[in-house]
């Protein structure tokens, strides 16, 4: 596949390759897609990434924070289009990596791979002003009809893999934060099994963002680290084997209550402007009791009660999903049982935020095949035995207790330095306003 | 367009329509391609293509709800479609001149009750202004099937809850007829939808009881006083009309008349009883509002000073695309435009001037946009704009400034986007922009909203989950 990782190469030079290549490359990559299933099965270890929005720069940032492909395995969570000045070249390298190295890939559908969306946020014009002809925006569009909705992690770990020369890790640390260069920002321990906080440890080798002291009650608010955006709630769950992680663009329906009713649905085609499919797409998690009207004019808003319930009945441990902007990169919610990723770092090129990718290293314990789930519904206990009559949710698994979840490993990083060449001009200002 | 453009263009679009399930829409081009769920054919009622400019503007403008206005000029374009395709020129006529004026096009005004109910003048509680607003009211509630009462209908007859009321605001210098054709457009697709439309100050009929005294001084157009304004107008509407209650409230809001609407949203001025369901903004953002300030008084110099007439000041909005429809050009500039009674000095001087003197409005500007996208976006609103719905409608996605940028990505609002359209967005797409805010109106009606049951009160009721 010489020609292949020619236009690899190129791509990773932000050079497009020409029409008729990237005609052969979405025909491959469909092919590929078309065997997935809606909710792909994916094997920690692997790095989960949020947003990309045509900012190929930061792209390239991610990839040399989170490590090359195909030495690291991705799950890119969607929305890689629009916005940014180089969502051709963004995509298409996604897609050559994808087709390169299928099983080191993976990549879901977000609300931006669409038709209707791209022709108004600029994926649309960049392939016009790039190419002359709509064509290539044609087969980019028809690849993301095939791109999955959703996919499941087997197998994280509930401790972090240790890379070679940093601090040693702890079997008790659940989260860690690091930054674009392998330095430790902090570290959380998790919840002993009476219910304790968990405790920040402090990290001498660290500069001034190490912070004493525990968290505060879980809260919604923000009591980590300046920057690291872990949220007080996240301050550690009970250590258990680590469930499976479920990765959606946007988040829950009202019409899908347990991982199934996605592998059911029909997704080869444009994402509806309702229903099931759109809402995985749209939907976002919210501080509120139950399901919410979505602001956003699709989708739903839905609160702690739903994620908690959702995991239960189809054990897992965390739901990792993208779709906000979130200043810090990512952010943790209703006790770890849902976390944001954001990978657009300075997103537009003037947000100034930070991006975060999430890794879940593999477990080789042994433990964690216990509780390994296919989402189905109540397949196995998740190794909580003796926690009470499983299958039934507790009204106090409402009220913070969580189950047990993967360790991660956040690093957090900046917007690369800008390459000011080839950005189209900002438009004159509107000369009427009033 | 010419006939060999149309042939082309309907054999592209039936092309493209069979090979892809969808055809883009063309951006800022002048081949708008029909987007998806719009019918090729033109709605009924509507001579096809019947123009001869490349201005594309009656795609979006429906004549069809005109009465009056008998399309009788399809002499020989408009017909032919069905023919051979073949223009035989006929004598005398011709063929490859420009077009003058705009022949087959009438840029005769629209009178308002074309699309509003009655016209109402309200005097204000202190006496000091007295204020001039459209209205067509809201069905009343389901028990009759009747449509929207007659004009004449005698006030206090009717029940006024049922539908909600959209209240609209104009931007500064614009009257509250630039809703007119809207207006009508909402109604086509929610027929209970009431719609109440109020001049400004210093724009349209709404008159200043006592003259200020000092003629060199503006108006007051701040923007607190705009939005009691708005919100005087609301209450005394439903006093002039005998509302049991106010209806439930969509706000939209045109450039200034976005920021006005979103002061009324934010802090309390409506009585705590008012339901706001949501506002919308159209086509205006802080960022870039304030950037555009700078350039606007070299904006305004540009503009023709006067018109000969009123169908000349219509022809010049159509003309230099400010307004890019046609219908809705006719039925709002009128308003915009008043007669200068006094003998003037010149012989040919144009007697039709602008009402509003936007440029001595310019104090205002500032305090117009400053603090906007804060507020659009509710954070820490005191007034009944907590828990509404927000919807930003641009022309143009660049406009966005960080903070409605932030916004957009964590989901605060609903964004859409209308390429094609002007600033006066609502004029030149106004089926669009209904759709968009019907679409709005029905997300936001809570009295129809059903959400899934919450999962704590299925553990109340013992419901094993």
């Amino acid at each position: 596949m010489s020609d292949l990782d020619r236009a690899i190469a190129q791509l990773r030079a932000c050079r497009p390759i020409p029409e008729n290549e990237v005609r052969e490359l979405c025909h491959k990559a469909r092919e590929l897609l078309i065997e997935e299933g809606n909710v792909v099965t994916v094997n920690a270890p692997v790095t989960i990434c949020g947003d990309i929005h045509g900012q190929f720069h930061d792209l390239m940032e991610l990839f040399r924070v989170g490590g090359d492909v195909p030495d690291t395995n991705y799950l890119f969570m969607g929305d890689f289009v629009d916005r940014g000045f180089y969502s051709l070249e963004s995509f298409l390298l996604l897609l050559c990596l994808k087709v390169r190295y299928p099983d080191r890939m993976t990549l879901i559908r977000g609300n931006h791979e669409s038709r209707q969306i791209t022709t108004v946020y600029g994926f649309y014009d960049e392939c016009l002003r790039k190419y002359g002809s709509a064509n290539v925006w044609r087969y980019c569009c028809d690849v993301f009809d095939y791109l999955a909705l959703g996919a499941i992690v087997l197998g994280a770990s509930n401790t972090l893999s240790q890379p070679a020369g940093s601090v040693p890790v702890g079997e008790d640390v659940e989260i860690e934060v690091c930054n674009a260069d392998q330095q430790i920002i902090s570290r959380f321990l998790r919840k002993g099994p009476n219910g304790a906080m968990g405790q920040q440890q402090q990290q001498p080798t660290t500069n001034g963002f190490s912070e004493s002291g525990s968290s505060g009650p879980p809260a919604p608010t923000n009591t980590g680290p300046p920057g690291s955006g872990a949220s007080g709630a996240s301050g550690g769950s009970i250590g258990n084997p680590a469930g499976a992680v479920l990765c959606v663009h946007g988040g829950l329906s009202p019409l899908i209550d347990n991982v199934d009713k996605i592998r059911l649905l029909d997704r080869k085609q444009e994402v509806p402007h309702e229903g099931a499919m759109c809402d995985l797409l749209w939907s976002d998690p919210d501080e509120i009791d139950g399901w919410g009207l979505s602001p956003r004019g699709a989708g739903f808003l839905f609160g702690a009660d739903i994620v908690k319930v959702f995991n239960h009945r189809n054990d897992l441990s965390l739901i990792a999903r993208a779709h906000q902007l979130v200043m810090e990169g990512f952010k943790e919610m209703f006790d770890a049982s849902i976390v944001t990723v954001w990978s657009a770092p300075n997103y537009c090129y003037r947000c100034g935020n930070v991006a975060a990718l999430l890794e879940l290293s593999e477990d080789d314990s042994g433990l964690g095949v216990l509780a390994r789930s296919n989402g189905d519904v109540n397949r196995s206990d998740g190794g909580m035995g003796g926690q009470g009559p499983r299958g039934v949710l507790m009204e106090n698994d409402l009220l913070g207790y969580n189950r047990a979840g993967p360790a991660r490993r956040y690093r957090v990083f900046q917007a690369a330095p800008q390459d000011s060449r080839g950005m189209p001009a900002k438009k004159p200002v509107a000369d009427y306003f009033l | 367009m010419s006939e060999l453009q149309k042939k082309w263009a309907k054999a592209r679009l039936s092309n493209s329509m069979q090979a892809h399930a969808y055809t883009p829409t063309q951006v800022m081009g002048a081949t708008a391609i029909p987007v998806p769920g719009t019918t090729l054919q033109p709605p009924v009622g509507i001579p096809e293509f019947n123009e001869l400019d490349e201005e594309d503007e009656d795609k979006f403008g429906s004549l069809s709800s005109i009465p009056n206005h008998p399309q009788d000029d399809d002499s020989s374009s408009a017909s032919s479609v069905s023919s051979t395709g073949t223009v035989i020129p006929s004598p005398g006529k011709a063929l490859f001149a420009r077009p003058q004026g705009v022949p087959n096009r009438s840029l005769d005004p629209i009178p308002w009750t074309t699309y509003f109910e009655r016209e109402l003048f309200l005097p204000s509680a202190d006496g000091t202004i007295t204020y001039h607003v459209y209205l067509t009211s809201p069905a009343p509630p389901a028990t009759s099937n009747t449509t929207s009462p007659t004009p004449g209908t005698t006030p206090g007859t009717k029940p006024s809850t049922g539908g909600p009321l959209f209240v609209t605001h104009h931007g500064a210098g614009s009257s509250a007829l630039s809703f007119a054709v809207l207006g009508a457009e909402i109604r086509k697709r929610l027929p209970s939808t009431g719609i109440l439309s109020l001049d400004a100050r210093g724009h349209g009929l709404t008159s200043l009881t006592n003259p200020n005294p000092n003629p060199n001084e503006p108006i007051d157009l701040s923007l607190p006083t705009l939005s009691q304004d708005l919100c005087n107008a609301i209450l005394l509407t439903a006093t002039a009309m005998s509302w049991p209650d106010i209806p439930p409230l969509i706000l939209v809001g045109h450039s200034l008349g976005g920021a006005v609407v979103t002061e009324l949203a934010y802090q309390p001025l409506l009585p705590p009883s008012v339901s706001l369901l949501g506002y919308a903004v159209l086509d205006v953002v802080e960022g870039s509002a304030l950037d555009a300030l700078q350039s606007m008084q070299t904006y305004l110099s540009t503009r023709p000073q006067g018109f000969n007439s009123l169908k000349e000041g219509i022809e010049w909005h159509v003309r230099s695309r400010t307004i890019r429809n046609s219908v809705s050009a006719r039925v709002s500039v009128p308003a915009l435009l008043v007669e200068q009674s006094e003998p003037q000095q010149q012989p040919r001087s144009k007697p039709w001037r602008w009402r509003t003197d936007l440029s001595s409005t310019q104090p205002f500007w500032q305090g117009w946009f400053i603090g906007l996208s804060k507020k659009f976006l509710g954070q820490g609103a005191k007034g009944p704009g907590r828990g509404a719905g927000k919807m930003l409608l641009l022309a143009g996605t660049d406009r966005l400034d960080t903070e409605l940028t932030i916004g957009q990505m964590q989901g605060k609002y609903a964004l859409q986007v209308f390429p094609e359209a002007g600033h006066f967005i609502h004029e030149d797409l106004p089926e669009k922009t209904a759709v968009a805010l019907v679409d709005f109106y029905r997300r936001n009606d809570r009295s129809a909203l059903v959400l899934p049951t919450k999962v704590s009160e299925l553990l109340a009721q013992g419901t094993r989950v």
